[in-house]
């Protein structure tokens, strides 16, 4: 257990920050409240009878907009990667491969064959390029209501024997549009990430002998990760608001049932309230650990100084130096 | 132990290296000299095949090593690069820094490499500063991990491109005191470097390069004090006083 530290004055400043942000939110919140309900009042037995249900479908939400986001993380990476890639370096591919004819003692039709697959690769690896930059423009582009739409048609023209009823079409459906949108901000986010870690770091790593995967996994990607913790957070978020959007599918989703006018008519601000308070607090609860998470693992000495306080360590005794050999 | 023939690169249209030949032996210290943009650094850097020379060929021991069927990896193991920015992985420690080449590179396991890493942090002098980052050492404590970095892969010859022309005064003294002992110990090292006082003392061979060729060679003697080239002449006027 580390020992507990006093009070300094830096952490005294951090509490009152944490005080003042509580003061602000509570405050615009109740400033909403009193803009939108005012002196009519919410009904607290309804709120009381039906917050279950909107839990219930808030982890509907949380649970596809997770799903999404892992899938499109992933996707997202290794799209935002192609794109740090800019030019096809033809000219290499063609040295490379002089160079190889002429050590090689293989005949002009084995030599042949190899030089038209090595330049039909260079050509894929540009389609994949500039396919990867499209699909970025599209995604960033279009609405996610019509990207989900868009899903919907996909599954239910080309895949109709894929689904036994229409709640698993309008739920992949969802999920597909969600996973592909994010996938395609994600990408972004990753090539921000991956282009802002110094060349002489990828050099470095190049000069020990670790190949460009190597490279990338462990010494690019752990740096980039946590430059771009920030924005991927704000995605998750944004996903996860987006994900009530899926409701025009007809998946359960708290939006659902606001729109069901009929069945809830006379308490659309109760359910806006309680839809409200369980947003905000996944969300507040969710950033709180990711800053928590970000400043354990963030570089010493990167960007501008945090506090120490927020980071006690061990630090070895600062003995004086041993003579250079 | 390194030999390079003949090697030109071209960076676009702008030739940088014009046909330069350098043959190091085991042991030797070469020190290259030269203004800026002469090409030393690419040079260093077609020897590891960081860039890869458009023609001409590069030994290691007698292996002709830019042919596409040798893995660049495999090169870059073999000769260890030491760089003017330093170039620590700034999310590692000083030890991680150290240990990582050997862990993932070599796949020697994390105790053993420990062992090594902490033996050659002690060597740089740097044993108490194995648990800092990059970022809380100082430039010339940075040179020395990055060394000590280079070291860990056990290379056969090692390369140093300005090692000290990024430091504080008061810290290029450490860092050379370092490589002169390196080079006391047999390492085969080719050093890009402007500080005299190292070239005269611990090298072997000196070579003015400049436009992307070789002017002059010969002992730091020959080199500094009686050089047959007028632009060596005038280069060396410039820097030695």
């Amino acid at each position: 257990m580390a020992k507990r530290v006093p009070w300094d004055r830096e952490t005294r400043w951090r509490r009152l920050d944490t005080l003042l942000a509580a003061v602000i939110v509570l405050g615009v919140l109740a400033y909403m409240y009193e803009l939108m309900v005012g002196s009519r009042g919410l009904d607290p037995v309804y709120i009381a009878a039906n917050y279950g249900l909107y839990v219930t479908a808030v982890t509907v939400n949380l649970y596809m907009t997770t799903v999404a986001y892992a899938v499109g993380m992933t996707a997202g990476f290794f799209l935002g990667w192609l794109r740090t890639i800019r030019s096809v370096p033809i000219k290499k591919v063609v040295h490379d491969f002089r160079a190889f004819a002429d050590t090689s003692s293989r005949s002009k039709f084995v030599l042949s064959g190899a030089l038209g697959l090595t330049v039909a690769w260079a050509g894929l690896k540009y389609l994949v390029r500039r396919l990867g930059d499209a699909y970025v423009e599209i995604i960033r582009g279009t609405p996610l209501f019509v990207q989900i739409l868009f899903a919907w048609s996909i599954l239910v023209v080309n895949f109709p024997g894929l689904f036994t009823n229409p709640t698993s079409v309008a739920f992949s459906a969802g999920l597909l549009a969600l996973t592909a949108n994010t996938a395609g901000y994600q990408a972004e986010i990753f090539r921000a990430g991956l282009q802002t870690v110094h060349s002489g770091q990828v050099e470095a790593a190049r000069a020990l002998g670790f190949s460009r995967l190597g490279a990338m996994r462990h010494i690019v990607l752990p740096q980039a990760l946590r430059l771009i913790v920030p924005p991927l957070t704000n995605e998750y978020i944004g996903l996860f608001k987006a994900s009530t959007l899926v409701f025009i599918l007809g998946v359960q989703t708290e939006i659902t049932f606001v729109a069901n006018r009929n069945a809830f008519a006379g308490h659309i601000f109760e359910i806006f309230a309680i839809v409200t308070a369980i947003f905000l607090l996944i969300t507040v609860v969710l950033a709180k650990v990711i800053q928590a998470l970000e400043s354990r693992f963030r570089i010493p000495g990167l960007g501008i100084q945090q506090t120490r306080a927020e980071r006690p360590r061990a630090r070895p005794l600062r003995l004086p130096e041993a003579p250079t050999p | 132990m390194i030999r390079v023939e003949g090697i030109h690169k071209y960076f676009g249209t702008l030739h940088v290296l014009r046909g330069i030949s350098l043959n190091v032996a085991k042991g030797e210290a070469v020190v290259v000299i030269g203004p800026s943009g002469s090409g030393k650094s690419t040079l260093l850097r077609c020897i590891n095949l960081l860039v890869e020379p458009d023609e001409g060929r590069v030994f290691i021991e007698d292996t002709q090593v830019n042919r596409p069927e040798v893995r660049r990896e495999w090169v870059r193991e073999q000769v260890g690069m030491v760089f003017q920015s330093f170039n620590l992985f700034t999310h590692l420690t000083a030890m991680q820094n150290v240990m990582l080449g050997l862990t993932q590179v070599k796949g020697i396991p994390k105790d053993e490499a420990a062992a090594k890493a902490r033996q050659l942090l002690a060597r740089v002098g740097l044993a108490v500063k194995e648990n800092s980052y990059p970022a809380e050492l100082s430039g010339g404590q940075q040179q020395r991990v990055a060394i000590a970095r280079a070291l860990a892969m056990d290379p056969k010859a090692m390369l140093f491109d300005e090692p000290t022309s990024a430091l504080d005064p008061e810290y290029i003294r450490e860092v050379l005191d370092v490589m002169t002992a390196l080079a006391r110990e047999g390492m085969t090292m080719i050093v890009v470097t402007h500080e005299m006082g190292f070239a005269s003392n611990v090298a072997s061979r000196i070579l003015f390069v400049d436009a992307g060729v070789v002017i002059e060679e010969g002992t730091p003697e020959e080199v500094f004090h009686h050089p047959k080239q007028e632009r060596t002449r005038s280069f060396v006027g410039k820097i030695l006083r």
